[in-house]
């Protein structure tokens, strides 16, 4: 008997003969063209890289060429495509990155009868970007709002004066567009600086319903200067 | 493509780089999408054996009779398949005089013996003998070498063997009687892929392939998967050549019931070459 022995990760090394898929003279099979309709199509052998379907099908096999042909081909559009978005170059590599992983993750989300890779990657790079764009308008817009609600130290100059100002105006104006309910607890939580229980013992409620009313107040004035803070953005 | 389709180069150093290696973090080389579960070789080959059983239920006195391989009608192969489960039985018991008999001359009395009885008892005989082999390996190291019929494997990967032959036994008689052709489940499908891949250096030293190349094998759709292997032998420098046809075709050239001419095949590389891997390949199959 001839012995191979071949290396398995997963098993080590193991010793085999050839081995045995079918064992039987094939001379007398049945003609392919009958029971593999897949053979009827005229037989090929071409160069790969023509056909956006192989390059999913590969990327779909896990074939990280096939990846890397994809970097090589369509990664200046997603990146140009990205930058034109954002302005920025870090956050458009970022981009490529975004996109690229989420192929590579994902390949069989891509369907090549709708349309040709190069769509397909540039949409999702602008819809990435677009995503990167609103992320930062609300990390600015949450940030400027921290910074408003904050008592500011004293002012060093006529401009912090103003700002603070306009600030106070901007909070002042947000508050009287609350119900009448939810305005009492928040003027005299914040402007007269009562304690919760203070502020249920002056309007005669609970204080659990206080601090519920107070919580709705606040999170309505968010919703408010976020609001006011986008449409200035 | 032609070059024409390229971007210029003109991205920022480093970035091919990067964006590689975070692929990969995403997800290793190989492992195809759609994944399937995985199963073991004993459940590869019961639900080979179920396939198989259940197309015998559908066919009619006439297509037992149906000539379908080697001379034998679809009796006389399911009696060739009952004495392979029998000499599989003693393989797994240690006889030693299965190591080394022929696959066709050890089970021919079985396949010939069935033309006096009914087709239902071939068929239910069958059945036995498989539930028999399963009963056995339940029991048995599925790490442990089982040599029969001119092979010595681990019992899982001879339990792969088979689910394959009864696979290609079942399209061979589907075939003859006029039954679309069956595709194995995901799970099977991916074990049989696996086993013909890490096979192929074999069946490239069988073939004689004499010069050495560096294969990157690429099954492509449900049980395919990624494998790089080097075939053949000799002193120069490997070439290196890309393949990648699907994943059931690539099954039916290892059992050698189609030809590499008779795939949809994609090279990068040496055309030459690549054929004489896909050539190879038929070898797995012995006759």
């Amino acid at each position: 008997m001839v012995t191979y022995s071949w290396q398995d990760p997963a098993e080590g090394t193991v010793i085999a003969t050839p081995s045995q898929l079918c064992l039987d003279d094939p001379s007398t099979a049945p003609a392919i063209s009958e029971y593999c309709p897949a053979a009827t199509r005229r037989a090929s052998v071409q160069g790969v890289g023509g056909s956006d379907a192989v390059l999913a099908a590969r990327l779909a096999a896990g074939d990280d060429h096939a990846l890397a042909e994809v970097f090589d081909t369509f990664a200046y559009s997603v990146y140009r495509t990205a930058l034109r978005v954002l302005g920025d170059n870090s956050a458009a590599q970022d981009v490529v990155q975004d996109v690229l992983v989420e192929l590579w993750a994902h390949p069989d989300r891509y369907d090549p009868a709708a349309g040709t890779l190069r769509t397909y990657l540039t949409v999702l790079a602008r819809h990435r970007a677009v995503d990167l764009v609103r992320s930062e308008l609300r990390r600015v817009a949450r940030q400027e709002r921290s910074y408003r609600l904050t008592p500011a130290p004293a002012p060093a100059g006529v401009g912090d004066e103003l700002l603070a100002a306009e600030t106070a105006s901007l909070v002042r104006a947000a508050v009287q567009l609350l119900p009448a309910s939810q305005r009492q607890v928040v003027e005299l939580a914040y402007f007269e600086g009562q304690t919760c229980r203070e502020v249920a013992h002056a309007v005669g409620i609970p204080e659990g319903t206080a601090k519920s009313r107070l919580r709705l107040a606040l999170a309505k004035l968010e919703e408010m200067l976020d609001r006011e803070l986008l449409e200035s953005s | 493509m032609t070059a024409a389709d390229r971007d210029p180069p003109v991205l920022p150093a480093g970035l091919r780089e990067r964006v590689l290696a975070a692929s990969l973090r995403a997800r290793a080389v190989g492992r195809p999408v759609p994944g399937a579960p995985e199963i073991s070789a004993a459940e590869a080959f019961s639900r080979a054996a179920s396939a198989f059983y259940a197309l015998l239920c559908f066919l009619s006195d006439d297509d037992w009779r149906t000539p379908v391989l080697r001379g034998l009608d679809v009796q006389g192969l399911v009696g060739h398949l009952i004495g392979v489960e029998n000499d599989m039985h003693r393989a797994l018991a240690g006889d030693p005089e299965v190591a080394d008999a022929s696959h066709v001359e050890s089970t021919q009395a079985a396949a010939v013996d069935q033309a006096v009885r009914p087709p239902a008892q071939t068929r239910a005989d069958w059945r036995r003998a498989a539930d028999r082999t399963l009963d056995l390996v339940r029991s048995a190291d599925s790490g442990a070498e089982v040599a029969m019929h001119g092979t010595r494997l681990p019992l899982s990967a001879l339990l792969v063997v088979r689910a394959f032959e009864l696979w290609t036994h079942e399209n061979d008689i589907r075939q003859a009687t006029g039954w679309a052709a069956s595709i194995p489940d995901t799970s099977t499908l991916r074990l049989m892929t696996g086993l013909a891949a890490r096979l192929l250096p074999h069946a490239a030293a069988r073939a004689g392939l004499a010069e050495p190349v560096d294969v990157r094998l690429v099954l492509t759709g449900p049980g395919g998967g990624t494998w790089d292997l080097t075939v053949g032998a000799g002193p120069s420098v490997p070439a290196a050549v890309s393949i990648v046809t699907d994943a059931v075709g690539f099954c039916r050239l290892a059992a050698n019931r189609v030809t590499a001419g008779d795939l949809d095949v994609h090279v990068t590389g040496d055309p030459g070459q690549a054929t004489a891997v896909l050539a190879a390949a038929a070898m797995l199959a012995l006759d």
